[in-house]
């Protein structure tokens, strides 16, 4: 049994890189895995659970092929954990293929980085065992230094998915600020025109008000020149001296 | 990426694109428990992958298969 661990911070937020887990197939740094399959799928208490199928060529050299047989597509099995609450997603997965002579448990954990919650850490451990064939050792030293050699191919496979995933992100971006500064345009021309007729109604209130005002007033100083013409005349008449002897009788 | 089965192809990837969205909207912003959205896609391409799965004898009888708390749980030897 050998056991290979490594560690990795990728400078995402963890949201991205889990993100880019789930579309980190195909790539052009993993020519060799051919297919991913659901097998199941569910959320329990908050936890997205997922087993899938993972369709690969293994690519083993011919003395490995004479060892374990060749297979032209070989399959793994993997089953991963995403709990957004506590932001971590543990995934493991585990050889179909030659199952009975090799077991390659391999164990990742993605979590934010406890130094800067905008970076993500990826630890990764793997356990080889072969059994039950000729040069045990040799193959698990075997694999373990190919597991070894390309394993940054799988961290520049999640770079390229996360620059992926960063550009529709900006394009994203960049097409709402387009509308929004579209709307604000629009908003803007109509807000113009509403102006301008509100100022046009106002205009044309402030005239007709005018209008009635002059014409209240008009009227109101012909009452106000009737009334004194009245009072004038009946004050006249109280005042003109009436002849003697024709006082009023009271 | 390619489904096992290459008819289930087409349906895997309107689920995957589904999926990605729900996944990057709704569950990791805690917004969503169940995957309503893309159920009905899931449902067909399962059926779609159980059948290519069977027509190409791959069994996953054996990973699915839940042993610990079950009578197939190696235990520890009852010490003498």
């Amino acid at each position: 049994m050998k056991i290979w661990t490594s560690e990795h911070i990728f400078s995402h937020p963890w949201e991205t890189v889990t993100q880019a887990v789930w579309r980190k197939y195909p790539n052009p740094h993993n020519p060799a895995v051919v297919g991913t399959d659901v097998i199941e799928r569910r959320v329990v208490n908050g936890v997205l659970h997922t087993h899938r199928l993972i369709s690969s060529r293994w690519g083993l050299p011919n003395w490995a092929e004479t060892i374990l047989g060749a297979d032209r597509v070989c399959y793994g099995y993997e089953h991963s954990e995403v709990n957004p609450e506590e932001r971590t997603m543990t995934m493991r997965t585990r050889n179909l293929t030659f199952a009975n002579t090799v077991s390659m448990d391999e164990r990742l954990v993605y979590s934010p980085d406890p130094n800067n919650s905008e970076n993500t850490v990826l630890r990764q451990e793997t356990i080889i065992t072969v059994k039950g064939v000729p040069l045990t050792s040799y193959m698990e030293n075997y694999l373990l230094n190919s597991i070894s050699n390309n394993s940054f191919k799988g961290r520049d496979a999640m770079e390229f998915v996360i620059s992926k995933i960063n550009r529709e992100v900006e394009d994203l971006v960049s097409t709402y600020k387009r509308s929004t500064s579209e709307i604000l345009d629009h908003t803007k021309r109509s807000l113009g025109e509403i102006t301008e007729s509100a100022l046009r109604s106002v205009d044309d209130i402030s005239l007709a008000a005018k209008k009635s005002v002059d014409g209240l007033s008009d009227a109101a100083k012909k009452s106000i020149d009737d009334i004194s013409c009245v009072a004038k005349k009946g004050i006249d008449t109280f005042t003109q001296p009436t002849p003697a002897g024709s006082m009023p009788r009271i | 990426m390619n489904s096992v089965g290459q008819e289930c192809s087409d349906l895997k990837q309107t689920y995957d694109t589904c999926f990605n969205k729900w996944f990057a909207e709704k569950f990791l912003k805690g917004l969503a428990e169940e995957d309503q959205d893309c159920n009905n896609i899931f449902t067909a391409y399962q059926s779609c992958v159980k059948k290519a799965l069977k027509s190409q004898n791959i069994s996953l009888t054996e990973v699915e298969k839940d042993v610990l708390g079950t009578s197939e749980e190696n235990r520890t030897p009852p010490s003498s």
